[in-house]
């Protein structure tokens, strides 16, 4: 019976409480889609998606009925590195058009405001920008702030005071408040504006506090200076202790120093200052082997809890650019097949993107198309005919001179190769690793692709040295696409280092085998190729470079997408201006694959 | 004839004039829609010179462009196709989207556009020297990566070449308001629609707003159309089929009309 009571308290307390008219609300997921195309068109971020926000507790101006209901939160908008956040749900209107409205015009104002430090000053500017440009915009922008601010002066009734009364003048005349009473804080959150991001204090809605509040972005920098002199000197021989120089002849600052300083606390700028002031670099075998990096030789797994190796494994050669040749029988590549990987459905939350995909990959199905010159055919091809007619010299009694419709030739195959190295772990924010994303982009992209004519194959690889570069068979190109495909492509593990040029290697052996016209080698990649032993820096690029050259004489189209951003500095040099991409969002890769993969094959 | 306004961007009009006087073929890059062929209609008009415009498509074959066989009553006769023509006569031969052309028919045109200037006529056996007021101009949109598609470099490297893009907004303001004759406040609203479109460029849309799409909003609009319903019909449904990306188009025409 209390209970009972209780909820129909609950019930009624909350309903004279609550401020929304939830009959008119929109949803975010109704809207996400078009409202991050929208936030982008406005000059927002393109690499930022729109979320959900969640409440936030603030000590915010209550009414008596809703320090009942317990209503102590409000959710803000607000965007950080990663996203927009919007309110789950808009229904602070009676009307839904005008909770519509209210959604395009936050983000609106979002992509205007990338960075809030002085949060009432600059949601004013920026909405006088935005309207200044737009009339349409300020047409929508007044209806808004009109009903807003009606609504806020119900709220308030007779207890309106001084600072409510500024906020709703800069909410209707954008720009006319230079500053906001200190209290503003208190008052009832302003739904129409943007909220700094929560990392910032709570108090920090108002101005002043704001004012000192860090705005310190941590941007790792690099450190970019002109090529320097180098020279190597043979510190080997070289007595320890004891000061055999007179102190006058001590190196200064441009010669070699052999001192092991304690770190300093800004390693960077101090490196770069040093660089900046030194004429030579000095170089030294020593200093910079105890500076290396203590590297761990991953070990591999036990073989009852490895994937099945495929035979004895195939021997393929490796280009070594300090000789300028060929080392044959070099990488022994295994073949592996995660053959007790569980078949699996497609995961419900891509259903979606693969709908999508799908319906974009529906321009590769095969279109008819006339064919000229034809023996037989449904029409007559009059060019054809006055050519064999003008023709001196007639070749052939029967002319081929009749049109015929026929399914167009599309005639390509595709393999599709994954870095699965170590490297691909590490997250891109705090739930999803790129493994992940790589992982989803495959299964969209087969998964799509299957429902088309182009042949598709799926691999990946990662590698321990050149004794076992692992080549994943995920779907083989005679193997239709299944609940087992699927399986191994949800199994994918990252491990290991990526020798990049015997994976490329390979899939041209694989991909030579395939009878189609034309052959695209597509590679994902995240970073640099990379192993333990050599095959690092310089060694592994060039390798990989001949690699792609070997795939372009056999007349397949090798082409990388990348997630790593500074790619720009090794890419254009082993896959040439044309043949790469870089995927700066990698979140975005499941979307971008499929899309590059039409424009690369439009007829 | 009428004559063509075109409103220089950069330096495209010095260069081109320069190239003819020179006697060396131009390509000319660029996306959908900011000016290509106007402006080689403004050179030939400006240097004089009769324009020969082929529009390539992929069932383009060599004898489209060079001549083929006829046959009247009094029997066959060799007819000279367009490029014939202009070597023949003088002038200019412009090939617009010269990449979806067949492979084949860039060969025929590399004796031309080299030091030796000439074109051979497989089927009657002639070899044309080029008139000296002939001039090659390709054109092509660079905007996508195609394996199957793209222009070969030993193709682009026989040629003077020159990059266009959209016009500033400031220009193609102007450009709007000669084009069509509307308000300028008006061509201003739709300059900065375009404006934001164009970000969508590398995400959402596979080619941004052209500056042509804009002149036939502009046109609609001073025709008595309402302005948003000229914007979607030529700002959002040109641009994609996807239904999600219209809608959100449709919100950001509100922002301006």
């Amino acid at each position: 019976m209390e209970e009972y009571i209780g909820s129909i308290w609950h019930k009624l307390i909350t309903r004279r409480a609550t401020l929304d008219y939830p009959e008119a609300g929109v949803a975010l997921t109704e809207l996400s889609t078009e409202l991050a195309v929208y936030f982008r068109a406005l000059g927002g971020d393109p690499g930022k998606t729109v979320e959900i926000a969640t409440v936030r507790k603030t000590p915010v101006y209550q009414r008596l009925v809703d320090r009942m209901a317990g209503n102590l939160g409000f959710t803000p908008s607000w965007q950080d590195e990663r996203s927009l956040r919007l309110p789950a749900t808009m229904a602070i209107f009676p009307v839904r058009e005008l909770n519509e409205r209210a959604y395009f015009w936050l983000t609106a104002l979002a992509a205007q405001l990338p960075d809030i430090q002085h949060w009432s000053h600059e949601n004013q500017q920026a909405t006088r920008h935005l309207l200044q440009q737009r009339p349409g915009l300020a047409k929508y922008y007044q209806q808004l702030a009109e009903a807003y601010c009606d609504m806020r002066k119900d709220y308030y009734g007779s207890q309106i005071n001084h600072s409510e009364q500024s906020l709703q003048q800069a909410l209707l005349q954008p720009g006319s408040i230079s500053h906001l009473p200190p209290d503003t804080n208190q008052l009832l959150p302003v739904m129409l504006w943007i909220y700094p991001s929560p990392l910032t204090a709570l108090g920090s809605v108002t101005d002043d506090q704001l004012e000192d509040a860090p705005i310190a972005k941590q941007k790792s920098q690099q450190i970019h200076i002109g090529r320097k002199q180098t020279q190597r000197v043979d510190n080997e021989k070289e007595t320890d202790g004891l000061m055999v120089f007179r102190l006058e002849s001590l190196f200064s600052w441009t010669e070699q120093i052999n001192v092991d300083r304690p770190e300093d606390e800004d390693v960077d700028d101090d490196a770069a200052a040093a660089a900046d002031d030194l004429d030579i670099i000095t170089l030294s075998r020593k200093r910079r082997a105890s500076a290396g990096k203590i590297r761990f030789d991953m070990d591999l797994p036990a073989l009852a809890n490895d994937e099945l190796p495929l035979g004895e494994g195939i021997r393929l050669a490796e280009w070594d650019f300090r000789k300028q040749a060929m080392r044959a029988d070099y990488c022994l590549l295994q073949p592996m097949l995660a053959d007790d990987a569980r078949p699996s459905a497609l995961p419900v939350e891509l259903q979606n993107e693969v709908r999508k995909v799908k319906r974009g990959f529906a321009q590769l199905n095969p279109q008819s198309q006339w064919l000229n010159r034809q023996i037989q055919g449904d029409e007559l091809d009059l060019n054809a005919w006055v050519q064999h007619v003008t023709q001196p010299q007639k070749d052939r009694d029967e002319p081929a001179c009749y049109r015929s419709r026929q399914q167009q030739f599309r005639d390509l195959s595709c393999l599709l190769l994954a870095d699965l190295s170590m490297s691909t772990d590490c997250g891109i924010d705090a739930s999803t690793r790129v493994i992940d994303v790589i992982r989803d982009a495959l299964l969209v992209f087969a998964e799509a692709l299957s429902s088309t004519s182009d042949q598709l194959g799926v691999y990946g690889f990662s590698s321990v040295r050149n004794k076992q570069v692992r080549y994943h068979i995920l779907k083989n190109f005679n193997e239709p696409y299944s609940d087992h495909v699927r399986g191994r492509i949800l199994a994918i593990k990252p491990g290991f280092y990526t020798r990049m040029g015997s994976a490329i290697r390979q899939s041209v052996n694989v991909l030579r085998l395939q009878k189609t016209a034309q052959k695209l080698l597509l590679i994902i990649s995240d970073g640099k190729p990379n192993d333990l032993d050599q095959y690092e820096g310089r060694y592994g690029i060039e390798d990989t470079r001949q690699a792609f050259l070997e795939a372009k004489r056999e007349g397949i189209h090798p082409f990388c997408v990348t997630i790593d951003t500074d790619a720009n500095t090794y890419l254009p040099y082993i896959f040439g201006d044309k043949g790469y991409c870089i995927v700066s969002d990698p979140t975005q890769l499941t979307r971008i694959l499929p899309n590059l993969y039409l424009h690369l094959t439009r007829n | 004839m009428e004559n063509i306004t075109y409103l220089p961007q950069h330096n495209e009009i010095t260069i081109f004039e320069h190239a003819a006087s020179n006697h060396l073929p131009v390509l000319i890059k660029g996306p959908t829609g900011c000016g290509k062929t106007r402006f080689v209609q403004y050179m030939a008009e400006k240097l004089n010179r009769p324009l020969h415009t082929i529009a390539c498509h992929d069932d383009l074959t060599a004898s489209d462009l060079v001549g083929r066989h006829l046959i009247d009553a009094n029997g066959t006769y060799w007819h000279d196709g367009p490029l014939t023509r202009a070597v023949r006569e003088g002038g200019i031969c412009y090939l617009d989207e010269v990449v979806e052309a067949r492979k084949d028919t860039t060969v025929v045109l590399h004796p031309l556009s080299d030091h030796r200037r000439q074109l051979s006529l497989e089927r009657t056996g002639e070899m044309l020297d080029a008139h000296p007021d002939f001039m090659l101009v390709l054109s092509y949109n660079p905007g996508y990566q195609n394996v199957i598609k793209g222009l070969k470099p030993s193709t682009r490297q026989r040629f003077v070449a020159m990059s266009f893009d959209y016009p500033t907004p400031e220009q193609e303001v102007v450009i709007v308001c000669q084009e069509s004759g509307i308000d300028k406040q008006t061509a201003t609203q739709l300059v900065s629609l375009a404006n934001d479109l164009r970000r969508l460029n590398t995400h959402d849309l596979e080619e941004a707003t052209s500056t042509r799409l804009l002149v036939y909003c502009a046109f609609l609009i001073k025709s008595g159309l309402e302005p948003r319903q000229a914007c979607t019909a030529c700002m959002a449904e040109p641009l994609t089929d996807d239904a999600d990306t219209i809608r959100a188009i449709e919100h950001i025409i509100d922002n301006y009309f």
